[in-house]
């Protein structure tokens, strides 16, 4: 008995001990349950921490994947635009994979045109033509309200309107989308506009890098319609003054041709009345020497002396007939130049040792200076003998005793330069001008000694010019002059 | 079993339909030609557009739908026109049914009358496979696939695709023949001897706790561990249900709920497509009573992983065989998740098949195919945000 007491307060005590261990376990899973229980709480908080975090990062990623996307196509489209002078190509430039890198997918243009109080479409992707044309018409009607946005120059979208504009609603109602942006193209000179582009995308969220890309698009726009603009400008005046010079031109080149055909008039004129003359001088030149030879008997003095005058002054008259029918020749192209090498050194002193007499008449001293690389020019010889003879005969003519005639070249590339120079009474510089001309004669007192047709320089102006060279004369009264002339070196 | 693929990106709608099926015509050669698959960026959705290909065809049974881009062996076009051309083996039929007015009819019915339509003509043969192309916008995909499995059977291999638009959400389309279709459901029924190996997963992790819908009703939750459904993401985000409205798309894209499935390496995903006044989430697909779920976050990275291994699950279903034909059914929201990335997947899918696979899909709005598990027994599911891949070997 004693001992199943005994026993049963052992069990009692055992019991106790295992209900007491047993009870401190629970206690501590409890406690384990009850840390994981918060341990789990926590981490729900960190998962939500974590989602936030990732959201915002998403949305900066897309917004950095946006604004990287944007500006290559940005710059892509500003290339292809800043490049374009035609306004209207401007817009054509913009196509719907341009829109569709921008992350839209709708996209419409219009200008002010300020004469009809009107919006004109000048862009449309991704509209039918008849929604187009219903919208352009929705546009006038709000006129008032697309005009104070131009001028405020604020962009419009789904995320800010501007005080007194349309609702987002009814923007979105008349261009059936989701998202959008509106912003004003701001040209400095003629119409202005804006251009809208939207989405249906039910993802797209506009962003403040979005805007900032269409305004880019807008300011380039705005931009190049300057620049077209301008060039268009000055094309127009560019055309207008080729048009009045091409009018002037041909004014010019008819006045040309009546010169022509009156020069030609006049020069088959003298050629013929030149030839009519000849013949009759001729023989008033014949009958005056068999006079003055006696054959038809003695002729008094008197007679003798007048005779002389008659023979005199026809042949000054076939001369200057000569002349003129030379240079009438030569100016119808009728004298065929022979183009030969010639030595210029030989010409001169050819001519020299022509009028030897007269120089030593005057004593005037005859020089030439002619180095060897203008020793040989292509000329027709005789033609250059003409101008020579003429050119030295003038300068013996109207330069004084014991003066100096001198001859001198050189030569510059193809070109050889002639100077015939003297040291005469020089020529005044009004007439250096007219002097070339045909039966020009300087009004002076030595001229009135001197005689002369007027004619020679003509003539030698036309030989040298036949041989495509160029002749002018420099001179100072009372030191001499300067004829020049060019011929091609052979 | 020959195929032949065309695409044309031409902006000429009708140009683009006469290159796209010029080139699978001629790819087929003089083989006979029975089926045509069509899929089409929306603004190719026009009956205009499918009675010329329909011409083009020879009147051949064709079917498709429209979404928001087609990815081909040349790369993912956000515009195009893409056939596939089909010329069966001997030993293989098809038979092609369409539904109409979907969610009008409840989407449960119209699955019941398709499977009614899809065993019409091949009560006595042994069915194969099953290929759908519905409404992306249908509001409860779950209950269109439960009518048809009424039908055809709970564990009867079927793949599907919710067609997608341009990313509005306003308007999809299916087509079946000569007509271009809304709130539809078309699809064909394979019988006979087909080799197909198909892999469907996201890439989306579980964070948080495991919380357990405490009450709903098919695609609504309305509680969530006894509080209102809209509570998870109001404490998730520290945003009132106002502000998640604003945001709903996105968050649904990155966030959505995963309903845990034993034995299944992944959640099944659901997208929230609204929030009701009284705080339900309004689901794509269902969510049953008691379903454990958790909150679900994804990765770029995450998503290529999915994408690559859906592909090898696929190839390695296909057993020896060699596909013939890669098809892809590819979530809408993996597009947006992977941004500038978006090709990558299509050079993943490349580098498991093979560089000259043939392969053609488009972007969803929802996915449908069976859960490998063997506690589910092969039964399809409505899925969201996964690459569906389905490959056809040949004989």
């Amino acid at each position: 008995m004693p001992n199943l007491i005994f026993i049963s307060f052992y069990i009692a005590i055992a019991g106790l001990g295992i209900f007491l261990f047993a009870a401190q376990k629970l206690k501590e899973k409890d406690k384990q349950v009850a840390a994981l229980k918060a341990s789990l709480e926590e981490m729900d908080e960190q998962a939500k921490l974590i989602m936030r975090t990732d959201m915002e990062l998403n949305k900066t990623q897309e917004e950095l994947d946006k604004k990287i996307s944007g500006l290559d196509i940005l710059q892509k489209l500003s290339r292809d635009i800043s490049t374009t002078l035609e306004e209207k190509q401007i817009f054509r430039k913009i196509s719907s994979e341009h829109l569709e890198e921008l992350g839209f997918e709708k996209s419409l243009a219009f200008l002010w045109n300020d004469l009809k109080r009107e919006f004109y479409l000048c862009l449309n992707l991704g509209f039918e033509d008849a929604e187009s044309e219903l919208i352009k018409t929705a546009v006038n009607t709000d006129k008032d309200y697309y005009l104070d946005l131009i001028r405020s120059g604020k962009n419009a979208s789904s995320v800010f309107i501007p005080d007194d504009f349309l609702t987002k609603d009814r923007i979105n109602q008349l261009f059936e989308v989701r998202s959008f942006i509106i912003c004003p193209i701001l040209a400095q000179e003629g119409d202005q506009g804006f251009i809208f582009v939207g989405t249906q995308n039910i993802e797209t969220r506009i962003t403040e890098g979005e805007q900032e890309l269409i305004t880019i698009l807008a300011n380039q726009i705005g931009q190049t319609l300057d620049n077209a603009r301008l060039f268009e400008k000055t094309w127009r005046s560019q055309q207008e003054l080729e048009i009045k010079v091409e009018e002037r031109t041909h004014q010019l080149s008819q006045a040309l041709e009546e010169v022509g055909k009156v020069s030609k008039r006049k020069s088959d004129f003298i050629s013929s009345v030149s030839h009519e003359l000849r013949t009759p001088l001729t023989s008033i030149k014949g009958y005056a020497a068999i006079l003055l030879a006696g054959k038809l008997g003695a002729v008094p003095d008197e007679i003798k002396n007048r005779l002389e005058k008659i023979n005199r002054h026809s042949d000054e008259l076939v001369h200057m007939v000569n002349d003129l029918l030379d240079i009438s020749r030569i100016e119808s192209g009728k004298v065929n130049m022979k183009l030969e090498s010639l030595e210029l050194k030989y010409i001169a002193d050819k001519v020299a040792d022509l009028l030897s007499e007269q120089l030593k008449a005057k004593n005037i001293t005859f020089s030439t200076n002619i180095p060897d690389d203008s020793r040989n020019a292509l000329a027709d010889r005789s033609q250059i003998e003409r101008v020579f003879i003429n050119l030295v005969g003038n300068a013996l003519k109207f330069t004084p005793e014991n003066g100096k005639i001198s001859i001198n070249a050189h030569r510059s590339g193809k070109i050889i330069q002639i100077d015939v120079s003297d040291t005469g009474f020089g020529i005044p510089e009004d007439a250096q001008g007219k002097l070339f001309q045909e039966f020009f004669r300087v009004e002076n007192a030595i001229n009135q000694e001197v005689k002369g047709t007027g004619l020679g320089l003509a003539l030698v102006r036309h030989i040298i010019e036949a041989h495509q060279g160029r002749i002018w004369v420099k001179s100072k009264l009372s030191e001499g002059s300067t004829f020049s002339f060019t011929l091609n070196a052979a | 079993m020959n195929i032949s693929l065309g695409f044309s990106e031409n902006k000429d709608h009708i140009q683009a339909v006469n290159e796209a099926v010029g080139q699978a015509i001629v790819g087929l050669g003089k083989t006979r030609r029975d089926l045509a698959i069509i899929f089409t960026t929306i603004e190719f959705a026009h009956p205009l557009v499918l009675k010329i290909a329909n011409n083009l065809l020879g009147g051949i049974p064709l079917l498709g739908c429209s979404s928001l881009g087609i990815i081909t062996n040349r790369g993912i076009f956000k515009h195009g026109f893409a056939v596939l051309l089909i010329s069966l083996d001997q030993q293989i039929f098809l038979n092609l049914a369409l539904v109409k007015d979907v969610n009008k009819r409840t989407p449960v019915a119209a699955g019941r009358e398709l499977g009614e339509k899809f065993l019409s003509s091949c009560k006595d043969t042994r069915r194969n496979l099953s290929l759908i192309f519905s409404d992306g916008l249908i509001s409860d995909g779950t209950s269109l696939i439960n009518g048809l499995q009424e039908k055809l059977g709970r564990s009867f291999p079927l793949i599907g695709a919710s067609a997608s638009d341009n990313s509005a959400y306003v308007q999809t389309f299916q087509y079946f023949n000569k007509e271009v279709l809304t709130d539809a459901c078309c699809g064909m029924l394979f019988g006979g001897k087909v080799n197909f190996g198909f892999g469907i997963k996201h890439g989306w992790k579980a964070l948080g706790k495991i919380r357990y819908v405490t009450k709903s009703e098919g695609n609504i939750i309305k509680e969530i561990n006894n509080e209102p459904a809209v509570k998870l993401y109001e404490d998730y985000f520290a945003k009132d249900a106002l502000e998640l409205a604003k945001e709903l798309r996105r968050i649904s894209i990155f966030y959505p709920i995963g309903i845990y499935l034993q034995g299944e390496k992944e959640y099944l995903l659901r997208n929230i497509i609204s929030i009701k006044g009284d705080g339900s989430i309004v689901t794509q697909g269902d969510i049953p009573q008691d379903s454990p779920i958790r909150l679900m976050i994804g990765t770029k990275d995450s998503c290529l992983a999915a994408a690559a291994a859906s592909c090898e699950e696929a190839k390695r279903s296909l057993g020896a065989q060699k596909a013939k034909l890669v098809m892809i059914f590819n979530s809408t929201s993996r597009f947006t998740l992977l941004g500038r990335q978006y090709p990558k997947e299509l050079e993943i899918i490349k580098s498991v098949f093979g560089e000259n696979t043939p392969l053609i899909g488009i972007y969803t709005y929802g996915e449908q195919a069976p859960l490998k598990s063997i506690n589910y027994l092969g039964r399809a599911y409505f899925h969201n945000q996964s690459i569906n891949i389905l490959a056809l070997g040949g004989q």
